[in-house]
């Protein structure tokens, strides 16, 4: 027995040095002493790319940021504006020109006065270096000057629709002022500086981010002392830590788990409309140098491929039923801009249709293989999609299934994203037919979105290759619409004509499916796109620790 | 052949080795489809001019030659550059994974190579009673019980019924301490799970390798003499049969330390354990060329040393091993 308890001995002396020596070396700046506090703890299964907040392109870059960062204005729950950096602001008579009152007390997280010459900057920079995503917005913008160290007037050529004042995070001049475009582009930026009612306090890639409050906000003080982010491996583990209380809220849950969160204890699921769609992309590349089918540039097998898909079934079946059937670009969190579609325009369900359409059209099966042909060309299609996304592999198998119903035949493919989008993005070659794709909005305007498959994207956002000059057209129309009323007849006539030519076939709008605990925090508010992952970061900020 | 001569010809292997797996590593990830910058813009919208001030930022604006170049130079000084996705030293994000990593399995490898000879020795030694029995059959259990499923049950059961060990990452987020055997105690709780998980996988492999060498060994008719010799059997045991079985555990010992670096993939993942593992999987998807390399470069310079220690143990266990 002695013997046993020895080796016992031994073993836990080993796990205690090996503690020791990892003591030294792996967790590094730990903080020793102090109190803790009511941090609110985020589970997530995806970790940020860069602390830059205008180079990163992840949306969990922007959970952090946008609670480091201020913009000039912001969003309240229900989407009305709030102000940040300003505190009112006017337009010109022509829309033109915007003028903008800072407020005064707001101080940088090192002390630093915030002025208008850091907006100014910021503004210069994404306008002269075209650096950071919100350069889209910045095509109009003229000129940025500051009259007084409280006040700043952009000029644009054109009105605004979207007013990029919501999304454009001021940057401290004293730090970013003197770097090249080029420094900028490989800055980590690993101690962010900001305005924002939380300061950095660390990130340790693979385990976890936080920040704490930063007492000397000039606005409301946010609720919680801190926020902790935590790095899961997988979604069935983040879901364990929730149920263990490791955490208090979760980004994303899987549709299967969610049914499981639904009875726990001090646990709300719920299920948010979402700025995301699934899609089916079918290459309408004009170019001779398309690899993709020639066929599909006809609309006709477009349209009849599109009365193929089973969306009610679809939902059902890859979502658990924790979606929308998917109509046009816009995904379900956008239903104050969505055109909806009548029976009359609705592409639906319906092999007799596609069969009939691709008959008059003169796609016959003339060798009995069950696959039409036209001219010795048989309607035979590739169809990729990336293999670790479940919904949309099982999503490509009902649609395999049920165009060879119409005749249609598709070879699915998976492979991981990159390959997918180094295929995809090719305009060499653009060696592929159709696929099933995500894509999603990080911003609460319909622009975005609505600009993806606009011609001069082909090549970058535009994955279908569509080209419409008509669109094209429009898109630029809306743009500089003001008026609420006029731009959303403009963006449902751009709806109803890129659901018709059937290049991207929206499948479904996701469901964001997150799960919250309320024994530590209370005042949580039901967003569209999330408790957390939302537009507006009120839950960051106002929910309160239960005393 | 001389033992220096014989080590100075592993060593010419092993760094022809080292250069062959190097420019394999170059070639391997460039001809993978999909590149690191395709997918930036994907996510949203980046202008021309940035994309190529990132291209020219990691040399993929140069011609694939230079690019080949500048790799083995990197490799030479041990500067790997930045990484694609962080935007941060490789160097730094390395030598942190690495860390927990080597903690996580240089306690995982030493308790296994305890407990898998261990009870492969005992096992040997009662050939055929209930203990092997079961020694056998829980291992084999072990082994073949998918790891992802073991650490998710661990997890239910002793992270979130029972709440006796933390399910996640190395230190408890959020967490103030207020000395450092805290921090260390906090760190040694992170590891208990993800060790116990790896050990019931693991162990197996060299279980079984002791086991059955050791019954050959036993059968032997030297072993025999030795007991005739009036030898206690532990006495021959440890003076016979262990250094005549010790060959093929060293060479399964060599293949498993180079996992130490590469890390353990499936546990890692599971337990959100921030390892090598995970880090490369995840360089992998977003195609970050300078982790990538780093990292297969430092897996492969252990792998390839480790096999060079175990040829030269060879010679010293056994004598005859220089002249072949």
């Amino acid at each position: 027995m002695l013997k046993y308890k020895k080796a016992l001995g031994l073993l836990l002396a080993l796990l205690v040095t090996a503690a020791l020596f990892a003591g030294c070396g792996a967790p590094g700046n730990v903080t020793v002493g102090g109190e803790g506090g009511h941090i609110l703890k985020v589970g997530w299964c995806t970790e940020p790319d860069t602390l830059n907040p205008i180079t990163s392109y992840s949306t969990e870059s922007l959970q952090l940021t946008s609670l480091i960062y201020e913009t000039l204005l912001g969003y309240d729950a229900n989407m009305n504006t709030t102000y940040q950096l300003a505190e009112s602001y006017e337009y010109s008579n022509d829309n033109k020109t915007v003028t903008y009152h800072l407020v005064h007390d707001a101080k940088w997280h090192d002390g630093e006065p915030f002025t208008s010459a850091d907006v100014v900057d910021t503004y210069m920079r994404i306008k002269v270096d075209k650096l950071s995503e919100a350069v889209q917005f910045a095509e109009h913008l003229e000129s940025v000057t500051a009259p007084d160290e409280y006040t700043v007037v952009m000029e644009f050529s054109e009105p605004q629709a979207f007013n990029m004042a919501f999304v454009v995070p001021i940057l401290p001049k004293h730090i970013w002022g003197e770097m090249s475009a080029e420094e900028i582009e490989a800055f980590p930026n690993n101690e962010p500086i900001g305005t924002g009612p939380y300061k950095f306090v660390e990130w340790k890639q693979g385990t976890v981010a936080s920040v704490a409050r930063n007492e000397d906000y000039h606005g409301t003080q946010p609720g919680p002392d801190g926020v902790t982010w935590v790095l899961y491996g997988n979604e069935e583990v983040a879901t364990q830590a929730l149920k263990a209380g490791e955490v208090d809220v979760l980004t994303e849950v899987s549709a299967t788990l969610f049914d499981s969160l639904k009875d726990a204890e001090n646990i709300v699921a719920v299920n948010l409309p979402s700025y995301s769609f699934h899609y089916v992309g079918i290459n309408c590349y004009q170019d001779p140098v398309s690899q993709g089918n020639k066929l599909l540039l006809d609309k006709t097998v477009r349209q009849a491929l599109a009365h193929c898909m089973n969306k009610a079934q679809m939902v059902e079946i890859c979502l658990s039923g924790y979606g929308q059937v998917g109509t046009s670009i816009l995904p379900s969190a956008f239903d104050e801009w969505k055109h909806q579609f009548t029976d009359e325009e609705l592409i639906g369900y319906d092999i007799e249709k596609a069969k009939s359409m691709l008959e008059a059209a003169g796609y016959v099966d003339s060798d009995g293989d069950g696959i039409r042909e036209k001219n010795g060309e048989k309607l035979d299609f590739r169809i990729f999609t990336v293999e670790t996304t479940a919904s949309d592999v099982r999503a490509a198998q009902l649609l395999r299934d049920s165009a060879e119903l119409a005749g249609i035949k598709l070879t699915l493919t998976t492979m991981d994203e990159n390959t997918m989008g180094g295929v995809v993005y090719d305009t060499e070659s653009a060696d592929f037919d159709l696929f099933v794709w995500a894509w999603d909005s990080d911003y609460p305007d319909p622009g975005y979105l609505l600009g993806m498959p606009l011609t001069e994207q082909i090549g970058n956002n535009n994955e279908v290759y569509y080209s419409n000059p008509a669109y094209d057209q429009l898109y630029s129309k809306q743009s500089t619409q003001v008026d609420a009323a006029e731009r959303k007849a403009t963006i449902n006539e751009m709806e109803k004509m890129l659901y018709d030519d059937c290049a991207a076939n929206i499948l479904w709008y996701q469901d964001k499916l997150q799960a919250y605990r309320t024994d530590r925090f209370t005042g949580w508010q039901e967003c569209d796109g999330g408790i957390i992952y939302c537009p507006t970061y009120v839950n960051y900020k106002e929910i309160q620790p239960v005393e | 052949m001389s033992k220096l001569k014989y080590i100075g010809k592993k060593l010419m292997q092993l760094i022809l080795t080292l250069y062959a797996i190097i420019t394999f590593n170059f070639i391997l990830f460039r001809i993978m489809p999909g590149d690191p910058i395709r997918l930036l813009a994907r996510s949203g919208a980046i202008s021309a001019e940035s994309i190529a001030r990132i291209k020219e930022l990691f040399g993929l604006d140069q011609p694939m030659w230079m690019q080949y170049f500048i790799y083995l130079k990197n490799i030479v000084t041990g500067q790997f550059g930045i990484s694609m996705t962080y935007r941060q030293p490789v160097s730094s994000i390395i030598a942190e994974r690495m860390a927990n990593t080597v903690t996580l399995l240089a306690v995982a490898t030493v308790m296994i190579i305890i407990i898998g000879i261990g009870t492969g020795i005992v096992a040997a030694m009662r050939r055929g009673s209930r203990l092997d029995k079961t020694f056998v059959v829980a291992s084999m259990v072990g082994w073949s019980l998918p790891t992802f499923w073991t650490g998710l049950l661990m997890i239910v059961v002793f992270g979130v019924f029972l709440k006796i060990f933390p399910i996640s990452g190395i230190l408890t987020p959020g967490m103030q301490y207020a000395t450092y055997s805290q921090v260390i105690m906090d760190y040694a709780k992170h590891l208990v799970m993800p060790t116990i998980a790896l050990i019931i996988v693991d162990m197996a492999q060299f279980f079984l390798i002791t086991r059955s060498t050791l019954v050959d060994v036993l059968t032997e008719d030297y072993m025999l003499t030795a007991k005739g010799k009036g030898l206690s059997p532990k006495k021959a045991l440890w003076r016979h049969a262990m250094p005549n079985a010790m060959l093929p555990i060293i060479t399964t010992l060599a293949l498993y330390v180079s996992l130490v670096i590469g890390g353990a993939i499936q546990v890692e993942t599971v337990f959100s354990f921030p390892g090598m593992g995970k880090l490369m999987y995840d360089a992998v998807l977003k195609r970050d060329y300078p982790i990538l390399e780093a990292s297969f470069f430092l897996m492969a310079a252990v792998t390839v040393t480790a096999n060079f220690i175990s040829d030269i143990f060879y010679t010293i266990i056994d004598p005859r091993v220089k002249d072949i």
